[in-house]
């Protein structure tokens, strides 16, 4: 009957568009004092170290400095924890290049798996997983 | 059959959207705590412990069983991480009785799980930073205060040269004499005191301490013991050393300020009591005399020059003479000029002679009142022209002096004008054996002299 057809077809994307969207890869929820007491406790040491390192290859990181991808690691107000997810999957990429040194690559995706750990959130592309 | 179609699927659409939203939230098991497990009660009993920064970044667990399995059962533990509805496990490796593995990740929350052949997978959550058990502390060093008598006792952590664990851990010392009770003190600090008051003097202690996490963030149970350090106390007497020292310090500063006072006295005194007392001053016999004298009158004239006694009978005693020779001195002598002794013939001579050319004028010092006397009150009488108390006038007279009993210079004391009474009174006999050389002028002109050593030898 065509007319079952014409009454059925708009559920589905009706369904769709009511169904869960899985728009933030973060954890929900107010997390705020468990995020600073490991940020503290933990992950602050590692930043350090990491920062120490990066001070250690400056140039070699800001090498080009014209088409740098400045605009990878940015924070915006309010939305603090989608800029450090955004960073942490961004400085994930960073993994693979071969320029870096490896102790330097290895803390970094340290520094950046603890990120997202504590965050609890996970990177959207395929390529940042 | 369009009417019920409709419902038919609509219901069997939201079911299947159901269950992928389900899905996505991970609630994927009967028991609700988002493990993997098949259902299985997590019987099995095992006790772990976390390490962390063991070996640079990696950190450590190790796992025991706390209820041994059947012995002939097969089986292993797994350290397993949940991500995206899949269980990353690693295998334990076993080490006798334990089960150990090393990561990085402290941050996840982790699952033990144990595989065996029996039951598929039972698994048990922890978290990683609420089993830390910190590393051995090290290096105790013992260090004895004199001063305060304080034992610091002063130890090591691997953790201070680490990151997590630095500043975050809480260390009890124990302590006890030899083959006694032990005693703790904790501390978060790297050292402690221990009060010598309260050891045993001469005795032999042991030490030895352990670690734990504060609790703040981290928590755990305590390290290992240390291996333990002995030491032995010093004896009693120091504090009696430190006594008698503080009391010397005190008598010295006495001492020092009572230089200083003895110094500021002498400086102040010396002059008028300390100098004349240790270096008196050698009396001046004229001065003294003078001041044993009287001070005569304005009308006086004390004077000890010779020339003013030209018309005084200078008697020159020789010895004890009798009285009845005292007659034969009282005859008129003759002219004094012709026997004047030498000594008035001198340039002073001339002063002398009209003095004794005015008989009725003569003055003569107060100290000779004695010598007028010795000539007799009848000679005053018997002088003519005036004779004032003041002058005395030397009358060539014949007749005896009328005191017969004695009369003694000390009534009056001629020679002391001050009024002192001489304790050796002149009698009679004193008297006529001094007056036969009363009316003699002595031919020699140092006889001619009346000195006050004379006058002295007369008393």
């Amino acid at each position: 009957n065509p007319a079952f057809f014409r009454s059925t077809l708009p559920v589905l994307p009706l369904l769709l568009v009511l169904s869960p969207v899985n728009a933030s890869s973060c954890a929900m929820g107010n997390r705020t004092t468990e995020i600073r007491v490991k940020y503290e406790n933990i992950l602050s040491h590692d930043i350090n170290e990491l920062v120490n390192m990066s001070a250690e290859d400056r140039d070699k990181c800001c090498k080009n400095k014209i088409n740098g991808n400045i605009k990878v690691f940015f924070c915006n107000d309010t939305e603090e924890i989608e800029s450090l997810q955004s960073m942490a999957c961004n400085m994930l990429r960073f993994y693979k290049k071969q320029r870096i040194s490896k102790a330097f690559r290895e803390k970094a995706a340290f520094v950046s798996c603890g990120t997202l750990q504590v965050l609890q959130c996970k990177c959207r592309t395929k390529k940042e997983k | 059959l369009l009417s019920m179609a409709q419902p038919g699927t609509v219901l069997s659409v939201f079911a299947m959207v159901l269950h992928t939203a389900l899905g996505e939230s991970g609630c994927t098991s009967a028991d609700g705590d988002g493990t993997l497990g098949d259902d299985e009660p997590d019987n099995f009993d095992i006790d772990c412990f976390s390490q962390l920064e063991i070996k640079d970044s990696f950190s450590s667990l190790t796992c025991n069983f706390t209820e041994l399995p059947p012995y002939n059962t097969n089986y292993t533990l797994l350290l397993c991480t949940k991500e995206d509805n899949n269980y990353a496990c690693s295998n334990m490796k076993k080490r006798e009785d334990v089960f150990f593995i090393q990561f990085i990740d402290i941050l996840s929350n982790r699952d033990v799980c144990m595989y065996s052949e029996m039951k598929r997978r039972v698994c048990r959550s922890l978290v990683v930073t609420d089993i830390v058990k910190p590393e051995v502390p090290f290096a105790i060093n013992i260090t004895y205060e004199r001063e305060a008598n304080e034992y610091l006792i002063r130890y090591c952590t691997p953790h201070s040269r680490k990151k997590y664990l630095k500043d975050k851990l809480v260390h009890q010392v124990a302590y006890r004499q030899k083959e006694g009770t032990w005693k703790t003190i904790e501390s978060p600090y790297l050292q402690i005191k221990l009060l010598g008051q309260n050891l045993e003097n001469e005795a032999s202690y042991e030490v030895k301490v352990r670690s734990q996490p504060n609790g703040y963030y981290f928590k755990g149970t305590w390290s290992e013991w240390s291996t333990s350090k002995s030491f032995r106390t010093a004896r009693e007497q120091h504090s009696t050393e430190n006594y008698s020292s503080v009391v010397m310090v005190i008598l010295s500063i006495l001492g020092f300020m009572l230089s200083l006072a003895m110094i500021a006295l002498i400086v102040v005194f010396w002059e008028n009591r300390i100098k004349p007392a240790v270096w008196p001053n050698l009396p001046d016999h004229k001065k003294t005399l003078e001041q044993l004298c009287k001070k005569p009158k304005n009308n006086f004239d004390t004077s000890f020059n010779p020339e003013s006694f030209g018309y005084v009978h200078i008697h020159k005693v020789d010895g004890l003479w009798a009285k009845a020779e005292l007659e034969n001195f009282l005859q008129p002598s003759t002219a004094p000029e012709t026997s004047l002794p030498e000594k008035f013939r001198s340039g002073s001579d001339l002063k002398m002679i009209p003095a004794m050319a005015d008989k009725t004028n003569l003055n003569l010092p107060v100290s000779y009142e004695a010598l007028h006397r010795l000539l007799g009150t009848s000679q005053r009488a018997a002088t003519e022209g005036s004779c004032s108390s003041s002058t005395y006038e030397v009358c060539h007279s014949k007749r005896v002096p009328q005191h017969n009993d004695g009369f003694s210079l000390s009534s009056t004391c001629p020679l002391d004008p001050s009024g002192q009474p001489h304790p050796d009174p002149l009698n009679d006999n004193t008297v006529s054996q001094m007056l036969p050389n009363s009316d003699m002028r002595s031919p020699n002109n140092e006889e001619a002299y009346v000195t006050m050593s004379n006058f002295y030898k007369i008393q």
